[in-house]
């Protein structure tokens, strides 16, 4: 056990400090507990395209991959450095996750030769996608979908409701999950397509976050028909497929989550200072919680790397979400305590930090819910980390 | 940043469960409850590792971890991990005898008001092991008074030691009359606090094992006990509790070994190895000591409303190590007051 990187990170990391210090767009430096808070319509403004396209072509998109796939071969230590850094430094890759996070390792484990061809594009941010899956009736309960697909000669018949998609209102593509055979039990009656949005009986309409802006949608589908070819996997083999997209939504995002916090721990002792009441002992404990919360987790994150199962989900990270994600929401709420009568105000009587607290609050709950809700998380935990039996 | 374990370290943890399990099992718990000396075989096997008391502070740790699974009644913590770096410090040629487990020592810090701080009060409390420890490493006053602020160091035997009972028999505490006897070196307060961070981040390994010896044992329970037809382990209210209560140890094995790492960065000669300031190390050892209470505590307490009526009963071994995982995590400052000092540190 050791506390220092090895000479082999620290000089990853010396290169990635100079590319971004010669790169990186102001713009990206994102406030992250503050990125969509106020007039967002979800549109992708020019510099994060050519931000990501410029990580893309200088392989510091996602460094594990290869040099074709805007990376770099660089190991799963290295990877993490990079996440540490850009984290430190709060710049972000993308405003659009979907593509590279979740539809690029999905096609290059699953898909056809055509449909991996789609990667570079997605990873480059090229290709904006979202990815259909929560409905109406299912949402916690996903493989309760009942969005329809019946093959009619050599396309899909696509009839049926998503909801809650992020970035469909300015997605290209679509990796939507159906209901390809209704008789066999949920699970395995499931299959994943690639929908193009533009294609006919395709209807999006926006829905507003809780904080007002618009960032998700929900999507509607008429007789939407879908080339035969555009089948990621095995036809009713999709179940299999979401279990991957949630991991891979999952296993690097504890790096994000924990500067997250930490940047509002930073944020809590300003605020104290700024309302007066940074002598209050009980103020004082209770922003060190905080920061033994984040910095705990941060341990917690890095001793999952030394897991046998180095680089991919290990139990550890399993825990990081449902972690983090309680932790920013109660860290938040201790932002509004701490202005007491102001908690709840968002007019900019505090400068630049109008509405920070109670507005990024309102926004935590989208970590506490989506890509599983915590209440989901604790069953997963449950069951696959505990061994416990499924109810 | 590496938190797996060297093959030594396996080696090491391995070969300590496996002592433990055949020596410290929960019936030598309840015979010590009634007879001290009742655990002085084990002592006989854990002497052995007294030398970790001067050590790398991660074995140490490891050490720890195990002992604390077993609540483990032995005087391997007020030996080792107080006496021990306080007699290296000030070159007393007695620390042989304490690394290689012939002899045991305990320290005598805590004034009147339970801290673990320089301080000139003769009634020392909260020792442990005073009464069967061959020696008490005595601290006295002089912060601020005569020898350039540093604190004397005397030795004595406690004699007249009084038994503080308390909720947990398995770490005996005492209060102890100190007499101005001949002090046997002085040792700078700075250093003196940095010998107690590190005796508290093994008690919080310690607290890591006790808090993890509770969740195993709910969480066995909770697959083998059937109610409505079913093991309650699938209920999801008793899932529930039990990912909580697993996180928490999660987070607070993860905040221990985090903050051993950081100590030992703090101490390498070597700038490969890592760098800590002294700032790093406090903040490192708050949050793992309040980490490892809140984790212990957690374990404790839903651990015991997991088992039900089983686990409310003297019979059953579940009490037993709520009582250390309690008395553990107000030795060497409380949750509550690890954060406070943490918060004094961030502003």
């Amino acid at each position: 056990m050791r506390l220092a990187w090895g000479p082999a990170e620290e000089s990853f990391r010396d290169e990635l400090s100079a590319f971004l210090d010669e790169h990186a767009p102001l713009e990206a430096s994102v406030r992250y507990d503050f990125a969509t808070a106020e007039g967002s319509d979800g549109s992708i403004p020019a510099w994060s395209r050519t931000w990501q396209a410029t990580l893309f072509d200088h392989g510091w998109m996602i460094p594990g991959y290869p040099r074709d796939l805007g990376g770099r071969d660089a190991t799963p230590v290295q990877t993490l450095v990079y996440l540490e850094e850009m984290a430190a430094r709060g710049v972000s890759r993308s405003l659009h996750f979907p593509g590279y996070a979740i539809v690029a390792p999905s096609l290059l484990e699953f898909g056809t030769e055509a449909q991996r061809a789609l990667v570079p594009a997605a990873i480059r941010g090229d290709t904006v996608w979202c990815i259909g899956m929560s409905e109406p009736n299912a949402g916690s309960d996903l493989a309760g979908l009942s969005t329809r697909a019946e093959l009619d000669g050599d396309s899909f018949v696509v009839n049926g409701q998503k909801v809650w998609t992020s970035y469909a209102t300015i997605a290209e593509k679509c990796c939507l999950y159906v209901r390809t055979d209704p008789a066999a039990p949920k699970h395995k009656g499931i299959s994943l397509l690639i929908v193009d949005m533009d294609t006919p009986g395709v209807e999006v309409r926006p829905l507003r976050h809780i904080n007002g802006a618009a960032d998700f949608a929900e999507v509607f589908f008429t007789d939407v028909r879908i080339p035969a070819e555009n089948l990621v996997g095995s036809l009713n083999d999709g179940w299999r497929l979401t279990q991957g997209s949630l991991a891979h939504e999952r296993s690097g995002l504890w790096v994000e989550g924990v500067a997250r916090l930490e940047h509002g721990v930073t944020g809590l002792i300003d605020l104290a200072r700024e309302c007066g009441v940074s002598d209050d002992p009980n103020v004082r404990r209770r922003i060190a919680e905080m920061y033994a919360r984040a910095s705990s987790l941060r341990a917690l994150g890095y001793k999952g790397l030394a897991s046998p199962d180095s680089g991919r989900m290990s139990p550890e990270h399993t825990y990081m979400k449902l972690a983090s994600s309680e932790a920013t929401s109660a860290l938040f709420e201790l932002g509004m305590d701490i202005q007491g009568a102001y908690g709840p105000v968002t007019d900019a009587v505090r400068g630049a930090e109008h509405g920070r607290w109670p507005l990024g609050f309102l926004i935590t709950f989208a970590n506490t819910i989506a890509g599983g809700s915590s209440e989901i998380q604790r069953n997963i935990i449950a069951q696959r980390v505990l061994g416990l039996p499924r109810t | 940043m590496d938190f797996s374990p060297s093959d030594d370290q396996v080696l090491l943890r391995d070969s300590i469960r496996a002592l433990l399990a055949a020596e410290c099992t929960p019936a030598v718990l309840r015979a010590h409850m009634s007879d001290l000396p009742a655990a002085t075989p084990l002592w006989s096997h854990l002497g052995d590792f007294a030398a970790l008391g001067v050590g790398p502070t991660v074995d140490l740790c490891i050490v720890m971890e195990e002992l604390g699974y077993v609540a483990a009644p032995s005087p391997f913590f007020a030996s080792a991990c107080l006496a021990a770096p306080v007699l290296a410090a000030i070159g007393d040629p007695c620390l042989d005898e304490i690394l290689a487990g012939t002899t045991t020592g305990t320290l005598a810090l805590a004034g009147s008001d339970g801290m673990w701080r320089a301080n000139s009060d003769s009634h020392k409390t909260f020792v442990p092991d005073a009464a069967s420890a061959d020696m008490v490493v005595v601290i006295g006053g002089g912060v601020g008074g005569a020898d350039g602020g540093n604190c004397t160091v005397a030795t004595q035997i406690a004699d007249d030691a009084r038994r503080i009972t308390t909720l947990d028999s398995t770490r005996p505490l005492y209060n102890v009359e100190c007499a101005t006897g001949t002090p046997i070196g002085t040792i700078d307060p700075d250093a003196l606090d940095a010998i107690i961070e590190r005796a508290t981040v093994a008690l919080a390994a310690e607290l890591v094992g006790t808090a993890r010896r509770l969740l195993d044992m709910s969480l066995a329970y909770a697959k083998e006990r059937v109610q409505f037809g079913v093991a309650i382990g699938s209920f999801q209210a008793i899932q529930h509790k039990l990912v909580d209560m697993s996180l928490d140890v999660e987070r607070a094995w993860s905040a221990v070994y985090f903050a051993a790492m950081t100590l030992a960065a703090a101490d390498a000669p070597d700038e490969s190895d890592g760098s800590a300031s002294r700032l790093d190390c406090k903040r490192a050892v708050h949050v793992a000591k309040a980490t490892a209470g809140i984790a212990a505590k957690h374990c404790a307490k839903d651990g015991i409303q997991i088992h039900g009526g089983i686990g409310f009963t003297w019979e059953h071994d579940l009490h037993l190590f709520i009582r250390r995982a309690y008395a553990s995590e107000a030795l060497l400052g409380t949750t509550n007051w690890h954060h406070e000092q943490l918060g004094d540190l961030l502003f």
